[in-house]
């Protein structure tokens, strides 16, 4: 097992905030008065980070011993089928948990761009198409999906049992040792993995503390963002409208979308998007109608309750997060564009005959000139923080589980963070 | 009270006594009346055909779905037609060309991707759409955008007049007040309301009972139906307009030509929660009454 330190999380966009850095400079000769209505909705991009809350549908979320198993298996390959391929493959801290490729690769090559992990915790629905409704099934398909580690509840059951601090940490985390025969294994395998995965918070960018240097009043603090990042986000803000879509902390509104991109798939079909993720998700034994929702008062489920696919849904894709960017290229659901200035300019130079005449209307093409295109592009770096990510705990040794057994923590029992 | 609604009304006459015979035969009577009135068993059944009243197939479709595979996706599908429209015209004749049994061509005023917005006022439309129609058959000019007074523009005027000339029938993307002024510019057109202007049913019914040249396809909206279920407010103005109606896929990206046989299930699915005979009339009878037949009687 590879045990990666989060401490290179963010390295690459340190780079990038070095280069930021580079500009700050010049910004305090030329701070830019926002109008009150601007500042109101500035402010409502924060504040960063979020405040944790544990995943009502997932009975060990922060729970110290199966974040510590989650973690563990996130980096293990033994669980695919040719004990060659881990989560980690594909979702590579070093960039911010995506792998950098246009389209993901396990077993086999994918027609979808892997999307990066930092703050999954606060996304409502899970994948390009919303096909999972809560983190633990989003985080249990790829282990099965024969396309990506091909593994099976028979390989996940021995690689625990065979594992003692493995073993120990499930049973401290679920109450009870790993059998083959426990249809729950692999539902509490993803279920410690998606606990795992809500740990992974960005630390506040340079936005964020502009945005909370607004909010009190401090001018000197705000002075230090970039004069070209405030020019952006005025662009953000009004005639690119994009924060109808990338709204609020995480700039997204949770949602889907069809911004106009192509979703054929080599050689002969289409990526159905949101409509075959609606489908698919209603059909999934594993999302939050299901029995294995641990919430038992189902309000987490009312979202995929009314759930109903409609025309509008095909070709439709989550709108992404906007934190991160810088590491996470390339982009789109089909990773088909290489750089931030890419998908500035597909906006730019939206093609409408792509959206339906009574579809999404607040797209039109936005006509940037180069100069506030560089202007948008800086604002989307400035999304990213500029520090490391803090280092999580130091997981803990198969002696400390077992020294830790007779004071086991109940398996509803939740560490705050 | 609709024609629609009579028929399923259930009859109540005093109890007499019958002789066995005739008791048998109104039995069955009962029985087949029974049956009539359940939610269409022959509607949900995959067979059942259907007139897709809203497809594009323009450059770009052609060139990721050539001719023969775009056929194939319709006749896989199960559709009986599809009326056809393209930017440029040019798709709709090579699709034409292929499978004339299958195609009903509708001329778009659009030379190429982009004009939707701007034909209204672009001039050079008008001898576009004269010299195409000199050329070649079709039974519809449209689908066209126009909403308010730009229906009053020169350039739709012309198309109007050209409709009327040339007896064709206009796909009309747009609002009630466009409807409207094309109908004054030419009481006698007949107009197929692209996705019912995307109003609300009763809006939708308000002019349909209004103007009986008015059809109306469903195509890209999903309200009047969810789950195999008709929703109630549709349901009325399906039952009060059973000939009114037709449905549609709207093909507006080229990737769409993969959703025409979802899209087909799906109607199947919510038309099986209709009268037979209604279900039949709005997934195909329609079409091919008031297009396909007149497409024929041109050939």
């Amino acid at each position: 097992m590879t045990y990666r330190s989060s401490r290179s999380a963010l390295r690459r966009l340190g780079l990038a905030a070095a280069l930021l850095a580079l500009s700050m400079s010049a910004a305090g000769e030329d701070a830019r008065e926002f109008t009150a209505a601007e500042l109101g909705r500035i402010a409502a991009h924060g504040p960063w980070p979020l405040p944790w809350t544990p995943d009502p549908g997932n009975r060990v979320s922060g729970n110290a011993a199966a974040i510590w198993l989650g973690h563990q298996l996130f980096f293990d390959r033994r669980l695919s089928a040719n004990g060659r391929v881990a989560c980690a493959t594909c979702h590579d801290p070093d960039l911010g948990f995506q792998d950098g490729r246009a389209t993901g690769r396990g077993l086999a090559t994918g027609v979808r761009n892997t999307p990066g992990l930092l703050n999954v915790r606060h996304q409502r629905w899970f994948g390009w198409d919303g096909g999972h409704d809560n983190l633990w099934s989003a985080s249990l398909r790829p282990i099965l999906d024969p396309s990506e580690m091909g593994g099976s509840a028979q390989r996940t059951a021995s690689v625990l049992r065979n594992d003692k601090a493995l073993a120990c940490h499930y049973g401290q985390a679920f109450g009870k040792r790993p059998h083959a025969s426990d249809p729950e294994l692999l539902v509490n395998v993803a279920k410690a993995i998606a606990a795992w995965q809500e740990t992974l918070v960005s630390p506040a960018s340079p936005f964020d503390r502009f945005r909370d240097a607004l909010a009190r009043q401090d001018a000197r603090a705000t002075v230090a963002y970039p004069v070209a990042a405030q020019r952006g986000l005025r662009l953000f803000l009004g005639r690119g409208q994009c924060a109808t879509c990338h709204a609020g902390p995480m700039f997204t509104n949770g949602e889907f979308g069809d911004t106009g991109m192509p979703f054929f798939v080599k050689p002969n079909g289409v990526d159905p998007g949101r409509q075959g993720g609606i489908k698919r998700l209603l059909a999934n034994p594993h999302n939050l109608l299901g029995p294995y929702n641990d919430d038992v008062t189902r309000n987490n489920a009312t979202g995929t309750k009314f759930l109903r696919p409609e025309h509008r849904n095909f070709g439709e894709f989550k709108v992404p997060t906007l934190r991160n960017l810088p590491v996470t290229a390339p982009y789109m659901h089909n990773g088909s564009l290489a750089t931030l200035r890419d998908v500035v300019r597909h906006y730019s130079e939206l093609d409408e005959d792509r959206l339906h005449a009574d579809g999404e209307r607040i797209l039109k093409p936005l006509k940037l000139s180069e100069e506030e295109i560089d202007d948008l592009v800086a604002f989307l770096k400035s999304l990213s923080p500029t520090i490391q990510m803090p280092v999580l705990a130091k997981p803990a040794t198969l002696s400390a589980c077992i020294a830790d057994e007779p004071n086991a923590r109940k398996p509803n029992d939740r560490q705050s963070r | 009270m609709p024609s629609a609604l009579k028929s399923a009304s259930p009859l109540i006459q005093p109890v007499r006594p019958r002789p066995p015979i005739a008791r048998l035969v109104a039995i069955l009577a009962a029985l087949a009346g029974a049956l009539s009135a359940l939610p269409a068993a022959s509607a949900a059944d995959p067979k059942l055909p259907i007139f897709d009243a809203h497809v594009h197939y323009s450059h770009d479709a052609w060139e990721s779905t050539p001719p023969k595979a775009a056929i194939a996706i319709l006749r896989k599908a199960g559709l009986k037609r599809a009326m056809v429209s393209s930017s440029s015209d040019e798709g709709t004749q090579k699709l034409y060309a292929e499978a004339p049994d299958l195609v009903v061509p509708s001329l778009r005023p659009y030379r190429k991707r982009g004009e939707i917005s701007s034909w209204v006022r672009d001039e050079t439309i008008i001898p576009h759409l004269e010299e195409r129609l000199k050329k070649y058959r079709y039974a519809a000019i449209g689908e066209f955008h126009v909403y308010g007074s730009d229906a009053d523009l020169p350039v739709v005027r012309r198309a109007v007049q050209l409709a009327k000339h040339y007896r064709l029938w206009l796909h009309l993307h747009g609002d009630t007040d466009a409807i409207e002024r094309v109908l004054v510019q030419d009481p006698e057109a007949r107009i197929l309301w692209a996705h019912s202007g995307f109003d609300r049913p009763e809006t939708v019914r308000t002019m349909l009972k209004k103007h009986s040249k008015l059809y109306a396809d469903l195509a890209f909206r999903n309200d009047h139906a969810s789950g195999g279920k008709v929703d109630p407010a549709w349901r009325v103005a399906f039952m009060e307009f059973p000939d009114r109606f037709l449905v549609g896929t709207d093909t507006f990206t080229p990737e769409r030509w993969y959703y025409i046989a979802e899209h087909a299930d799906w109607s199947r699915a919510w038309l099986a929660d209709l009268p037979p005979d209604v279900a039949e009339r709005i997934g195909w009878r329609n079409g091919e009454t008031l297009f396909a037949s007149m497409m024929a009687g041109r050939q």
